[in-house]
């Protein structure tokens, strides 16, 4: 196993770029997700770090290698696909011996090695059948044992679980986090589903327009994103983000809404506020953060009820305020009816601002 | 609701009929087809085994009293004049269609795949352009091509026709090569360069038996069209012992009686190896080979 160091990589093809001037430290034996939206840049990343792209600038490390100029074979990486890309006409056997042939290994090694991975992957009833004649769930894990079977220093999985069907998802997610930690290997897993990255990963590195915008714990992404871009697009449903005007008189700062209503905020949000650029700041707040009111609280601002989506576990309301859609999600025992009156309260303490300019997080100090 | 119930089945058998009645004007269209492409063929057989004498009879002989192989016997036999132009015909077109098969795919295969995978400049310009040729008939060419030929010394030399063949061949085989190279996804060479393997060796081992299908379509579509091809050969060959095939054939009829059985011998012997190559690799063309190769 290595660490993987990305030095101020770009891919540019023609005027565009692919890839921003994204740097990023992958850890010996660290889990790292790259999520973004579909041409966010992140499954060129991958590709450059495996080879099969050539870069316009900056450093990949391998180990202690600097790979720029290496080609795939040499890199020491294995690779899963999203469509598995098993050889058609080889037996999952020789797909699975094929990189160790490769490589050049005696004959009784390679058997011993693929025998070991199948049992591993609990496919050794398979080995002498066609990719074609498996299922999408056993081509997966072919995919995956040729990934393994010869130990390489990193594994790049490009969104390998989004062609499986939902049940097979959950199943393999946990397979495939089981053999991170058995394994200890060093990951980097390319996905569009930010649950998946939150899910498994030790780091996700959230890009967007070929940008790392943040790069830390799914924890600390969640928490505290560094934009709105990476507010909306961690958590599910995503972030509400409220755009206000900020105000301040007396000595106390007031948002207010498109409505007319206002909000005080306590003396630390008051704080991030007047660091803000501009008097437009936006309010983001997780569903579970807000409270559903039936009548005016001090505190609570008003608002519609637009949609009510029972779950079973948890109903979730969807309100506007403000020109934003907002969701709140309350205790399936509580009836709200669409279009009914109701309050909102956000919890100040944990309560995101943003400036309505830079789209970046206020903070406090 | 009853009367939908009711009226549901009745529509549903009337338009079955109606299927059913484009299908079967679709049989005979097809039956009309095999005779029309099928009879000519049988009548050739037929004449083939007559005499001499029965095949000019009129009212034909539907089937000959007396059935021969004399001609094939002539036509085979080294020691007759006969045979030894025709087997020397037979052997002057299998070298030529077959050089002109074996440069075609060795040209096709690479310049498909470069086609189908690389970008580079003047790429797409580059891609129609293979098409020029067939833009026009074959005839245009044939002054300025023998011309040509004679300036660098290639007429009455086979590799004047296989050079043509190839320009004829080589445009479509290409761009049928590239659909194949096209539906191999790029995903399967990224996998064995990773597993490390060089492009090269991808290409040699995990794309090209992939393309097997594709390679042996383009082969058989480059011999047909060498084997069949009349019009270069009797322009650019004049000696007779360079004759190819169709043209040696024609001299059946410049005797001063034409020999019906020998010529439909000969022209059946001629379609024997297309047909044989054909029934070979059919498999070939079925077999999805692909399949499996990736999730869609």
């Amino acid at each position: 196993m290595a660490h993987v160091v990305l030095q101020d990589l770009v891919k540019s093809y023609g005027g565009f770029k692919a890839v921003n001037h994204v740097s990023l430290t992958v850890n010996d034996g660290e889990f790292v997700a790259l999520v973004g939206p579909s041409g966010c840049g992140k499954t060129t990343t991958l590709n450059l770090v495996a080879g099969l792209t050539p870069i316009t600038s900056g450093d990949i490390i391998i180990g202690e290698r600097v790979v720029n100029d290496l080609d795939p074979k040499d890199r020491d990486i294995a690779m899963v696909f999203q469509n598995y890309a098993l050889y058609p006409q080889k037996s999952v056997y020789k797909n699975l011996a094929f990189p160790l042939q490769m490589r050049k290994l005696p004959k009784d090694e390679i058997d011993k090695k693929v025998k070991e991975a199948a049992r591993v992957l609990d496919m050794t009833h398979l080995l002498e059948r066609k990719p074609r004649e498996l299922s999408g769930g056993q081509q997966q894990r072919v995919a995956l044992g040729r990934a393994l079977v010869r130990d390489p220093a990193v594994f790049l999985m490009d969104e390998p679980l989004s062609n499986l069907d939902a049940k097979l998802r959950v199943q393999m997610r946990s397979e495939i986090k089981r053999f991170h930690q058995d394994l200890k290997a060093t990951i980097i897993y390319v996905t569009h589903d930010q649950l998946e990255a939150v899910t498994m990963a030790d780091k996700m590195a959230v890009m967007n327009g070929g940008y790392l915008q943040q790069y830390d714990s799914p924890a600390q992404v969640f928490a505290h994103p560094v934009n709105m871009f990476v507010a909306s697009f961690i958590g599910s449903p995503a972030m509400s983000l409220i755009p206000l005007q900020a105000s301040t008189a007396n000595g106390n700062t007031v948002l207010t809404g498109a409505e007319g209503w206002r909000l005080e905020l306590s003396p630390r949000n008051a704080q991030k506020v007047a660091r803000a650029t501009t008097k437009k700041v936006v309010l983001g707040a997780r569903h579970s953060t807000i409270k559903l009111h039936k009548n005016a609280l001090p505190g609570s601002v008003p608002a519609k009820a637009y949609t009510v989506e029972p779950t079973g576990d948890v109903t979730f309301v969807q309100a506007f305020l403000s020109g934003a859609v907002v969701n709140v999600s309350v205790p399936p025992n509580i009836a709200v009816a669409p279009d009914e009156q109701i309050w909102l309260e956000f919890d100040q303490e944990r309560m995101h601002l943003f400036d309505g300019e830079t789209e970046m997080a206020l903070k406090a100090n | 609701m009853s009367t939908i119930a009711e009226t549901a089945p009745r529509a549903q058998t009337r338009r079955r009929m109606r299927v059913d009645g484009w299908r079967w004007a679709g049989r005979i269209f097809l039956v009309f087809m095999l005779l029309y492409t099928a009879l000519p063929m049988i009548w050739m057989l037929i004449t083939s085994i007559k005499s001499g004498f029965a095949a000019t009879q009129f009212p034909p002989q539907w089937w000959p009293d007396e059935p021969t192989l004399a001609s094939y016997q002539k036509l085979l036999d080294p020691q007759n004049s006969v045979g030894q132009d025709f087997l020397r015909f037979f052997w002057n077109s299998l070298f030529v269609s077959t050089v002109t098969t074996i440069l075609s795919v060795i040209v096709a295969v690479p310049a498909a795949y470069a086609f189908s995978r690389f970008s580079f400049p003047g790429r797409n310009f580059l891609f129609f352009a293979v098409l020029l040729r067939n833009m026009f008939p074959a005839v245009i060419f044939l002054v300025p091509l023998f011309i040509l030929m004679r300036a660098i010394g290639l007429i009455n030399t086979h590799g004047s026709l296989i050079l043509t063949y190839l320009t004829f061949g080589l445009p479509l085989a290409i761009w049928l090569l590239k659909g194949f190279y096209d539906n191999i996804p790029v995903q399967l060479e990224q996998a064995a360069r990773i597993d490390g393997a060089t492009r090269f060796q991808a290409f040699i081992m995990i794309v090209m038996p992939l393309s097997t299908p594709g390679i042996i379509a383009t082969a058989i579509y480059s011999f047909i069209g060498a084997w069949n091809e009349y019009i270069y050969a009797y322009t650019f060959l004049s000696k007779n012992e360079q004759l190819t095939l169709p043209v040696g054939i024609q001299r059946f009829f410049s005797e001063n009686t034409t020999d019906f059985p020998g010529l439909m011998a000969a022209s059946f012997m001629m379609s024997v190896p297309v047909v044989v190559l054909f029934l070979v690799l059919q498999r070939y063309f079925v077999r999805a080979l692909t399949e499996g190769a990736v999730k869609h």
